[in-house]
């Protein structure tokens, strides 16, 4: 009879009626799922003033309302008569919430009520405590210390641990969870041999020492980092963050301390004298999907970005769903919507746009160069270079002083083009006096208008003047623009001239000059904001009058070689960017006044004589294309103008500089993390909308999860702090429980991706903290962890079920066996490739093409998937390409996460569409002939395909079968060779000269069924 | 019992003891769907991806010819968020349409002359004019009608169905996906049918064009039937033993997922294989019909999915993104769809399939009564429009030959009778016999559905 309770009590999934009742665990998940969304603690939504998430409020009297809850009286508390009111208009919940109490779940609110209502704190919020290990009865078993904590709970559900695995089954089980690989025949054959002791403890170590180690672990993490090497959205251009790839599995196979695994990723680029690595690791932040696509509004998807930066944080470090929070206070966990902006504010400071260049392959800033060794000595060799060029030119400076006559500006050397404008041509064109063949075109034609000198023309906003062959200037290249405007009003934003493809569409790659709130505002772009040279008038333009502008570069790409003269004399500036690190001549330019490709155009402005020089005029050279006088030159207008040797010098200053471009130009870049100097204002959004701004925030973390210590400071660096603080009661439990998934195939905590209130309790709360605080003070070891859990005895159960063990714990939360999982879909593929020896094994590098069907590219995005050849089949599955909007058929079709949001553990199905892929798909066909002519090499062909696939010998029964298939297919293919023949073409491997193709194509048979059997497709 | 004898109900049993054994049952929780009679048994959804423009369909607006080429007056235009596109134009000037319009039907409707094979099924249809969605660029605003959510990641309408009604079919998928070949214009993913946090095997299966109209469905040259059967019958004896060996139910369900798969390959190409229609169905669909990835042809084949009870079927057409050059394009998109569309209505209902089938047609947004670009006489283009746009419903449960909804004359703003994307879903699980408040998923602790926390059934839609 108290075997029948107690089976019923744990079918139930409730305490036993002996137990005490347990807030966390029988009280706590009733009241978040049907009482917290109108009684917990998002204050816009709560009802009659009730909270039920804390004690003082439930038990505490409302102003207008007795208590709802009366500490050891359920009959007397209201919440109680509520629950189990007749009258639907009082009922709790209520009808229309559409959710119900049942009977069971209301007599356990009364009996934990009749105890006397006691709260406990949210466990997941209570920083783990060191737990001593158990007593237990059967000592022997126990090989770690989280052994006694299993058999304990084992022991109290009255079941015994299952035997251990056999040595096959125990090899392959470990070789696929550190590896991601089955074991090859050669080790198969070592561990069998050696059963001595420590022999598995000696594998455990190969493995974690195992390059491939690294690969596996990787896989987990890029799901989590919503790893794609594709933007996303809908043009889903493709873009290069594989070095973070790489940057993960040596970060693993190096066993870099969690601590840091976490700080580097959130904030390397802030840790003082910051290794290039570090910096690298912050991509993590960056590989949210983006857009490009044209119309958004910029600043809706920058906020769009900033928030998937703090779901992910909080989904892969803190298990938890702090998007809840982003439109609203949360509704289950003590996380304000304010605090989450809080959180936002820490990723906010970065000099980003919302949109990535679609004309141009820009990386979106913030962009980390990536140079290669010789990489780095060339850009070394060339700035030593520069800078000595540069310091030659001051040195001649100062020598040519006296030596030349001084000037005066009637002839002004390098004019390129001048357009005075004076009258639209038949055929729209405008005349350049300086060269006849590369007149100005106009479109939709500007109107003729009063000029400043002579006519001049007037813009509509929509039409322009565009000037082809000219103005293909680089940000090495000298030169000024020359032009009268006169603006009918004050212009919050107009183009007045630029040459680049667009606005936001193309990063503004160019250079451009813009009216921006009344003002002139000059800038060399290569991505706007993030990499740019720019310089802002302080004073307005004026409004309703001819104002002569001069806008020059003096080819030194900073901000301090831009200038702007208004009616002549220089403007005095202020610094907007300085920050322009590669080219500006992307995105199919063409020099154009008036107009630009989706931005505001100069509208009802007009424009007159407009000039181009190939160099940086002088003060007094502007001053004459102004009011037409000579000036007397400067001595440095003096040279740039006239002395052929400063001329010369500057030349070969110029090329110097040209080459040290086109090397930069050709380094890698990576989006990364880079804090800005002055941290960007962030505000609270109104139901997370961007454009519904309310009251500023400052950095910060939830106050009910860990209070960040005083003397932190609030930034990235400071909240990598927090979150690897020891007392962060979430961090380290996260850790642990994705490391147990890696082993047990299911957490201590069977959300994953939620360890909040709403989230599962965990199944070993003890065992849970314990392997927490073990794993701090180890150092944060993420290898010796994974070791512990693996040669632990819980891990090396059998998995074979029992009618005892199933009707005591079905699903196995007591971990009485070993749970068997279908491989993921990287590792079917990976198995195919390694168990027929077709797998490349080279690390890392650019992602690869392996066989796709045809058309899944063209269909969606109108790009075409070319597959490789070669080696780029035969990678390891982590190295196939990820297009967001089409990822691999075959990986999607074996639950692979989809990586447009940080995933935390993937969802297991079995489908047909699987068993098509694993017949079907060529690369699982190649996989199985390759490996069918291996096998037919050896004595035991069925045996060796077996074991390779399987890792183990066939079973009498297997072997029988597999026999017969293989006598009748290859009768079959004795009958028509040409099928053979066909079968045989699948796949690019090669047939070796002289095979006997009808007994390959049967073995190919044979080989492609335990392929995708579940001795193969299964780890047990 | 012999694998091969499981049933599909079976099977499903087998699989939901399978995910039970994964400690995934409370997930299967499906509150009881149906959750009344439903109207419709299956779906077809015609989706029209890039924004219909409805001024030039389904929407008449005389207005707009009449004051051609006056700026947008600012108390219509309400300050109204516009796309980057022709946010930055200089003037919004509008544009009437160059297609004339005319009444149809009993009902009366007016129908521009592009769509003359919807005007003669104008009766049995339902238009709604009153659309609004929240999105204003196709990324969101697609996902935002398939999913519920703006943002990706939540399970598709077809993968709800799926979840919340199982299947209907013992041989085919129970939610599938046709894309019309070669269009171009804005693409279109595979999430946008994908199962979200559902179990992916709700997510919906795309059929094409050709040799695979499944992924993988073919077998390798040189294997024919009789050697898969072979092999499966090898591999079946191998689970005989492995299940004998480790007790493991979920070996079970794997053997018969291997059999569907067998069995799904003999029932694709069957569904898919138009070449046994008579030419009255060509007659009916039109001579498009005969090339397989048409809009015509994926409208025929919808028809032969929903006959041997597949749930739900959608079909995509992309390039109704208009944002200039209008006239011309819109003609070809409604040469290419119009007749088509029309067709599939009236072979359901002479095959009896209407009565309990619900028919869908739209996009995910309108498009702007003022002109994008260029505005000359006898062509204009309009940007995106989420205020308002136009789509029709027609079969079970459907409230034919009425229009809901209506505008004001700009065509810019509603006018009476708004339905938001969350109501259309709710709508659309009402007929299949769905509330959607309780078909829902719990997901990292919290309820989803698909109409979020919104959505009313909006009953005049219902006969």
């Amino acid at each position: 009879m108290r075997l029948l309770l107690a089976t019923l009590g744990l079918l139930l999934g409730t305490a036993m009626a002996q137990d005490p009742i347990s807030f966390n665990r029988d009280v706590r998940p009733i009241l978040a799922d049907r009482c917290f969304p109108c009684h917990g603690p998002d204050k816009a939504t709560r009802q009659a003033e009730l909270r039920l998430d804390l004690r003082e409020h439930a038990v505490g009297g409302r102003p207008s309302r007795g208590p709802a809850v009366v500490a050891g009286d359920a009959a007397a508390s209201l919440a109680v008569q509520r629950m189990r009111s007749q009258d639907p208009a009082r009922r709790m919940p209520p009808p229309a919430s559409k959710l119900t109490l049942s009977e069971r779940e209301i007599q356990t609110l009364e009996r934990w009520i009749n105890e006397g209502a006691p709260y406990a704190r949210h466990w997941g919020f209570v920083p783990p405590r060191p737990t001593p290990t158990p007593a237990v009865a059967d000592g022997a078993w126990v090989r770690d210390p989280l052994d006694a904590f299993v058999l304990r709970s084992l022991e109290e559900r009255g079941l015994r641990p299952s035997p251990e695995a056999d040595a096959e089954t125990l090899l392959r089980r470990v070789t696929l969870d550190l590896t991601g690989l089955p074991p090859s025949q050669e080790e198969m054959d070592r561990f069998l041999a050696d059963r001595g002791p420590g022999a598995y403890e000696r594998v455990v170590d190969r493995l974690l020492a195992s390059p491939r180690f690294g690969e596996r672990m990787a896989t987990d993490w890029l799901d989590a980092a919503r790893y794609a090497d594709t933007f996303g959205y809908q043009s889903d251009v493709y873009r290069e963050v594989w070095p973070w790839r790489d940057w993960v599995i040596k970060a693993f196979n190096e066993n870099l301390p969690y601590d840091d695994f976490i700080t580097w990723q959130i904030a390397g680029d802030m840790i003082p004298d910051a290794t290039r690595e570090q910096r690298l690791a912050t991509a993590f932040n960056r590989l949210h999907r983006q857009t490009n696509e044209g119309g958004s509004v910029e600043e809706e998807y920058r906020q769009e970005y900033i928030g998937d930066r703090v779901h992910t944080m909080g989904t892969a470090f803190l298990g938890l769903t702090l998007e809840c929070a982003r439109c609203h206070d949360h509704k289950f966990d003590p996380i304000s919507q304010e605090e989450y902006y809080g959180l936002a504010a820490f990723f906010a400071n970065i000099d980003e746009s919302g949109l990535y260049s679609h004309f141009t392959n820009a990386t979106p800033t913030p962009a980390l160069r990536l140079p290669n060794a010789g990489q780095e000595k060339t850009l070394a060799d060339l700035d030593q270079n520069i800078a000595r060029a540069e310091t030659g030119l001051a040195e001649l400076r100062v020598t040519l002083r006296g030596q030349l006559s001084q000037s005066t500006t009637e002839d002004i050397p390098d004019r390129i083009g001048h357009f005075p404008l004076e009258k639209l041509e038949k055929d729209g064109s405008v005349v350049n006096s300086v060269d006849a063949k590369k007149p100005g075109k106009t479109s939709d034609r500007p109107k003729p208008v009063e000029g400043a000198r002579g006519q001049g023309l007037t813009l509509s906003g929509e039409n322009n003047i565009w000037f082809p062959g000219l103005g293909a200037f680089s940000r090495h290249d000298p030169f000024t623009l020359s032009m009268w405007v006169n603006t009918p009003d004050r212009k919050e934003r107009s183009v007045l001239v630029h040459r680049s493809r667009a606005w936001t569409d193309a990063g503004s790659q160019g250079y451009e000059l813009l009216i921006l709130d009344g003002a002139l505002q000059w800038s060399l772009i290569h991505f706007w904001p993030g990499d740019a040279a720019s310089v802002r008038t302080n004073d307005p333009l004026p409004i309703g009058q001819w104002v002569h502008l001069a806008v020059s570069h003096d080819g030194s790409a900073r901000a301090s070689g831009l200038k702007i003269w208004m009616n002549g004399k220089p403007a005095t500036t202020t610094l907007v960017k300085d920050k322009l690190t590669r080219t500006i001549m992307g995105g199919g330019p063409q020099l154009t006044i008036g107009q630009r490709f989706r931005d505001k155009g100069f509208k009802g402005g007009s424009v007159d004589e407009f000039q181009l020089f190939s160099r940086a005029l002088c003060d007094a050279e502007v001053a004459h294309l102004h009011d037409g006088g000579p000036h007397l030159r400067s001595h440095d207008g003096s040279l740039s103008a006239q002395s052929p040797e400063w001329r010369k010098a500057a030349a070969a200053l110029a090329t110097l500089r040209k080459q040290r471009a086109r090397h930069v130009d050709s380094i890698r870049t990576i989006m990364a993390m880079e804090e800005m100097a002055e941290p960007r204002p962030t505000h609270v959004l109104h139901r997370g909308q961007y454009d519904a701004v309310r009251q500023q925030v400052s950095p910060g973390t939830p106050e009910a999860i860990s209070p960040m210590e005083d003397g932190t400071p609030r930034n990235r660096l400071g909240l990598a702090r927090w979150l690897t603080d020891q007392r962060n009661p979430l961090t380290a439990r996260v850790a642990v429980n994705r490391m147990w998934i890696v082993a047990f195939g299911r957490g201590l905590v069977s959300s994953a991706e939620n360890m909040g209130t709403p989230g599962a309790p965990p199944t070993h709360p003890q065992l849970m903290d314990r392997l927490a605080t073990d794993f701090v003070d180890s150092g944060w070891d993420w290898k010796a962890m994974l070791r512990r859990l693996v040669t632990s005895a819980t891990y090396r159960q059998g998995s074979r079920r029992h009618p005892e063990g199933d009707a005591r714990d079905a699903t196995n939360d007591s971990l009485w066996r070993a749970s068997p999982r279908r491989l993921t879909a990287e590792m079917l593929r990976d198995q195919a490739l390694f168990a027929s020896g077709l797998m490349d094994h080279k690390m890392g590098g650019p992602p690869v093409k392996p066989y796709q069907p045809p058309g899944l590219w063209k269909e969606k995005s109108g790009r075409t998937y070319k597959r490789d050849k070669g080696a780029g089949l035969y990678r390891r599955s982590l190295y196939t390409i990820w297009k967001r909007t089409s990822p691999p058929p075959s990986m999607m079709i074996l639950d692979a996460a989809k990586r447009d949001v940080c995933v935390a553990e993937r969802h297991e199905t079995n489908t047909p569409l699987q068993s098509l892929l694993l017949f079907n798909d060529p690369q699982f066909v190649e996989a199985a002939r390759v490996l069918a002519a291996r096998a037919l090499a050896t004595d035991d062909p069925i045996a060796h395909v077996f074991r390779a696939l399987c890792s183990r010998r066939p079973r009498a029964a297997e072997r029988k079968a597999l026999q017969a298939l293989f006598r009748a297919t290859q009768t079959r293919y004795g009958d028509d060779a040409a099928a053979a023949e066909l079968l045989l073409k699948t796949g690019d491997a090669p047939v070796a000269e002289g095979t006997d193709k009808i007994k390959l194509a049967a073995m190919t048979l044979v080989s492609s069924t335990i392929m995708g059997s579940d001795a193969a497709v299964t780890r047990r | 019992m012999n694998p091969l004898d499981l049933t599909r109900r079976a099977f499903l049993g087998k699989t939901a003891m399978g995910l039970g054994a994964l400690g995934l049952s409370p997930y299967l929780d499906r509150q009881g769907a149906p959750h009344h009679a439903p109207r419709a048994r299956r779906i077809v959804y015609l989706f029209q991806s890039g924004g219909p423009a409805q001024h030039d369909l389904l929407d008449h607006k005389p207005l707009l010819n009449e004051r051609w080429g006056e700026e947008l007056p600012d108390s219509i235009r309400q300050g109204q968020r516009l796309t980057a596109m022709s946010g930055h134009q200089a003037t919004l000037p509008l544009a009437g349409t160059v297609f004339k319009f005319s009444r149809h039907g009993e009902s009366g409707t007016e129908v521009s002359e592009l769509l003359p094979e919807t005007a003669k099924i104008i009766d049995k249809l339902c238009v709604i004019r009153s659309m609004h969605t929240e999105a204003i660029n196709h990324d969101p605003a697609i996902t935002f009608l398939q999913t519920g959510s703006q943002i990706a990641g939540r399970p598709s309408l077809g993968s709800w169905l799926s979840y919340g009604l199982g299947s209907a079919n013992r041989d085919l998928p129970d939610s599938v996906i046709l894309v019309t070949r070669n269009k171009g214009g804005q693409p279109l993913y595979a999430r946008l049918w994908g199962a979200g946090f559902l179990p992916s095997k709700h997510q919906g299966v795309q059929l094409r064009p050709g040799r695979d109209p499944v992924l993988y469905l073919t077998n390798p040259d040189g294997l024919t039937r009789t050697d898969r059967r072979r092999m499966l019958d090898a591999m079946n004896a191998l689970h005989a033993d492995q299940e004998a060996h480790e007790q493991d139910p979920e070996i079970r369900s794997r053997m018969a997922q291997a059999e569907l798969a067998y069995r799904m390959q003999m029932s694709v190409p069957e569904v898919t294989d138009l070449a046994n229609e008579p030419d009255a169905t060509f007659e009916l669909y039109g001579k498009d019909a005969r090339t397989p990835g048409t809009y015509a042809a994926n409208c025929l084949l919808a028809r032969r999915l929903l006959e041997r009870d597949v749930r739900f079927v959608q079909l995509f057409h992309q390039g109704w993104d208009q944002h200039g050059g209008l006239p011309g394009a819109l003609r070809n998109q409604c040469r290419e769809t119009d007749r088509a569309s029309a067709a599939l209505v009236r072979d359901l209902e002479q095959r009896g399939l209407l009565e309990d089938t619900l028919v869908v047609w739209g996009g995910e947004f309108g498009r702007t009564a003022y002109c994008q670009g260029k505005l000359t006489k006898g062509n204009y283009g309009r940007d995106h429009h989420p205020r308002c746009f136009t789509m029709w419903m027609a079969g079970a449960g459907v409230n034919a030959g009425t229009v809901y909804g209506s505008t004001d004359p700009f065509g810019y703003n509603i006018a009476s009778d708004p339905v938001h994307v969350h109501d259309l879903q709710a709508t659309i699980l009402h007929l299949l016999g769905i509330d959607h408040e309780r078909l829902t998923y719990k997901f990292q602790g919290r309820r989803y559905r698909l109409t979020d926390v919104h959505g009313e059934v909006i009953r005049p839609l219902l006969a």
